[in-house]
């Protein structure tokens, strides 16, 4: 057991200053945009970082990274969390997933531009007519001798608009096989019928829905055996999800998804401070002195970390909704101003709590509903499927 | 500004994994159900306290130098842990967190007014302490009161020792711990001061977050215990010809109350673990873990029991003895009310943090 301040060496230091100076250089911070987790890490600082390997720190630097640790990794998500800057580049669950079943072509055309950054991806999961049920998916591809022909919609294509390609669930025979009739495509974006229209969702982010019409393709896009896409897909979901993620010392044991939305939950508590600092009662207080106000942030404070003690996946449906609660909550407690978009007149620091409100909601769905998270842990407690 | 990063490292060392081992086994076979009931309504088992005695447990986490085993916090909450697993009748939390505030007592060279400490650290006599006793005045419900003779609390700026020759009347509560009145206005009760001034507060500020970690690591095992009985119960019971752990509405709520007894566990870990190194660190991790723990044995506690459906409420299920527990462990502290005035402090410690970094951006 150990929760004691780390020590940095000579060279983490070098690290930190060395990220600093690429964010500063390269990225304004924008105070009224509390949640990032949906943004895509600023092209400037990609191209920055790409060079230098941090964008996979943990890769040998012969595949594109730097061969740092998990402390470092640590660092990096810190410092960018610092200056309120999005890191999301691709799902970076899809390099080991093409290491193990990519093509050889592949391996050797599109791997290495993923890991330096220089090539973005997407995912092509989920449907118009279904989300958490993915092996349901209807999204045809038929072979054609050497060449595949795509056909359908997707739905949640976050970053289609702007990836190079969508590492795409298609259905590759009988739809009443579900998980036996699925293969994994990475197709390329800008093969003629593929297009991404917008979606906006609550908070303001861009999702899309992608539409394939007729899309050819050859053979060496496919990512796996063909109809065993389930697994080929399930195994970088998991990671998603923050499963099997141990506890090594440095790393939140919160699961990825969860541990970044710990991170906005910080700055929602710190807003909320904020606000209430700069509000009076109408005797002349601090709002901060308020016993009432002072009660709902110390419960906000105390879900916090209750949220970075929570393990693995169970740190998203967690997170997600600890989030959403205290969202509820602090914008009734900051009323009339918790209603105001941020910059409006009056509404210094509820603009945060306000967005934060529009913003919660949806992380108890991307990613996996909570419901489905809570079918994973039931398993994993070794309950029965659901009837 | 500069980066700093915590580990955040939760792992057991090989010598604390054996010690779960020793005392699991020692608590479920010396502390069986039937032995918790035949226990109430006092809450309090002589042989079984005597068994803890022989097994060395009292001194579990008293420093070497007064007359301990050199085992830490850390340890206290593992020990707790197992006791709340089953619902073991013996004062060892309370007084073992006495014990420690003894030995913090003599190091700062107070004066014990000819208290035996040694027949309190061979558990001859049993000690506990006040933990809202700079919140509620007068007289106040001590944990281990209705067995304790002697008791730690701190009135106006001082440590002082409440002792009494018989042990103070039980106050009937529903969890059957023995709990009672104690006040130094009380004619049997002699009170002595042995340590005044700013040290005196700073060690009673530690006792009450000892204490609170000690209480929280025994909700920490009711909570355990609880999740694993509902999930076994859950697995067995059929209702329309299924067992009802297939139901959503069934397996969700475990999946709820698994959340909470591993998010109560690590935090009171974590807040052990610092409370013990880094004192002034964070100093409301201690109310943290113990108003969290409160909140999921309250919440959870209900969730296991309506697992069980008609037979939750029953008085002669195991887990409706978990479900009175409860309250008897959780709110003599002074529940979530005297824990979040506390975390709210840090609401202040935040307010001043940020305002040094706005004026630095």
């Amino acid at each position: 057991m150990d929760f004691s301040q780390v020590v940095f060496t000579p060279e983490q230091l070098a690290l930190e200053s060395e990220i600093r100076s690429i964010i500063e250089a390269n990225w304004t911070p924008n105070y009224s945009h509390i949640a990032v987790d949906h943004d895509r890490m600023p092209v400037e600082v990609r191209m920055e970082f790409a060079k230098r390997g941090l964008l996979h720190p943990d890769l040998p630097k012969d595949q594109g990274g730097a061969g740092l640790g998990e402390l470092e990794l640590e660092m990096i998500a810190g410092i960018a969390d610092e200056y309120w800057m999005p890191t999301n580049v691709s799902n970076s669950m899809l390099i080991p997933t093409l290491e193990k079943h990519g093509s050889d072509w592949l391996k050797e055309n599109v791997l290495p531009g993923i890991r330096r950054g220089e090539i973005t991806t997407c995912l092509g999961y989920s449907e118009p007519d279904n989300g958490s049920d993915v092996a349901a998916a209807t999204t045809k591809a038929v072979q054609d001798g050497d060449t595949w022909v795509i056909n359908g919609q997707k739905m949640w294509t976050t970053w289609g608009n702007e990836s190079d390609y969508v590492f795409l669930l298609a259905r590759t025979g009988p739809v009443e096989e579900k998980h036996r009739t699925l293969t994994m495509f990475l197709v390329p974006m800008d093969v003629p019928g593929v297009e991404a229209t917008p979606v906006w969702i609550l908070g303001g982010g861009r999702t899309n829905v992608t539409f394939y019409t007729d899309v050819t393709i050859s053979d060496q896009y496919r990512v796996g055996p063909i109809n065993e896409g389930w697994s080929v897909m399930s195994e970088p979901l998991a990671t998603e999800h923050g499963a099997g993620v141990e506890t090594q010392g440095v790393a939140p044991v919160n699961g990825t998804m969860g541990q970044t939305f710990s991170r906005v939950f910080e700055k929602f508590v710190d807003a909320s401070i904020k606000w209430a600092a700069s509000r009076k009662t109408p005797d002349g207080k601090s709002r901060l002195e308020d016993p009432i106000t002072r009660l709902a942030i110390a419960e906000a404070m105390l879900d916090l970390e209750m949220c970075w003690n929570a393990e693995g996946e169970l740190g998203k449906p967690m997170s997600a909704e600890a989030l959403s609660r205290n969202a509820d909550r602090m914008a009734d407690i900051a009323a009339p101003e918790g209603l105001l978009d941020f910059g409006v007149d009056g509404s210094i620091y509820a603009g945060n709590i306000s967005s934060e409100r529009q913003h919660a909601p949806g992380t108890s769905v991307y990613g996996g509903t909570t419901e489905i998270y809570r079918n994973n842990l039931a398993r994993r407690l070794g309950l029965p499927r659901p009837y | 500004m500069s980066l700093t990063l915590r580990r955040n490292d939760y792992s057991l060392t090989d010598e604390q994994g054996q010690l779960v081992d020793m005392l699991r086994d020692l608590f479920t076979e010396q502390s069986p159900i039937g032995l918790v009931r035949a226990a109430e309504p006092l809450g309090f088992d002589e042989t079984l306290w005597n068994t803890v005695k022989e097994n060395g447990l009292i001194t579990i986490s008293v420093p070497e130098n007064a007359g301990g085993d050199g085992g830490g916090l850390v340890e206290l909450v593992l020990a707790g842990i197992e006791i709340g697993r089953t619902a073991a009748p013996v004062p060892l939390l309370d007084q073992v967190v006495a014990l420690r505030a003894f030995a913090a007592l003599s190091a700062a060279g107070a004066d014990l007014a000819g208290f035996d400490l040694d027949a309190a650290l061979a558990g001859d006599v049993i000690v506990s302490v006040a933990p809202i006793s700079t919140w509620e005045l007068g007289a106040q419900l001590i944990p281990s009161g209705a067995v304790a003779k002697a008791v730690l609390a701190f009135k106006d700026d001082s440590i002082i020792l409440m002792t009494r020759q018989t042990p103070a009347p039980q106050a009937q509560n529903e969890g059957c711990a023995p709990v009672a009145w104690w006040s130094p206005a009380d004619a049997d009760v002699t009170t002595t001061t042995v340590l005044a001034g700013g040290q005196a507060q700073a060690i009673w500020e530690l006792v009450q977050r000892e204490w609170r970690i000690a209480a929280a690591s025994s909700l920490v095992g009711l909570l355990a215990i609880s999740s694993e009985m509902a999930r076994e119960y859950a697995l067995d019971r059929k209702a329309f010809g299924v067992t009802i752990a297939k139901f959503q509405a069934i397996s969700h709520q475990l999946a709820d109350i698994h959340m909470d007894v591993v998010t109560a566990r690590n935090m009171t870990l974590k807040a052990a673990w610092l409370t013990e190194n880094e004192p002034k660190y964070r100093p409301e991790l201690a109310s943290m873990a113990m108003a969290h723990a409160t909140r999921a044995a309250l919440r959870s506690t209900t969730k296991a029991a309506h697992v069980y459906g008609g037979m939750g409420i029953t008085l002669e299920a195991d887990i409706s003895l978990f479900y009175r527990k409860v309250t008897s462990w959780s709110l003599v502290g002074g529940g979530m009310r005297r824990d979040l005035e506390d975390i709210a402090r840090a609401i202040d410690t935040r307010a001043a943090e940020l305002q040094l970094q706005s004026s630095n951006r």
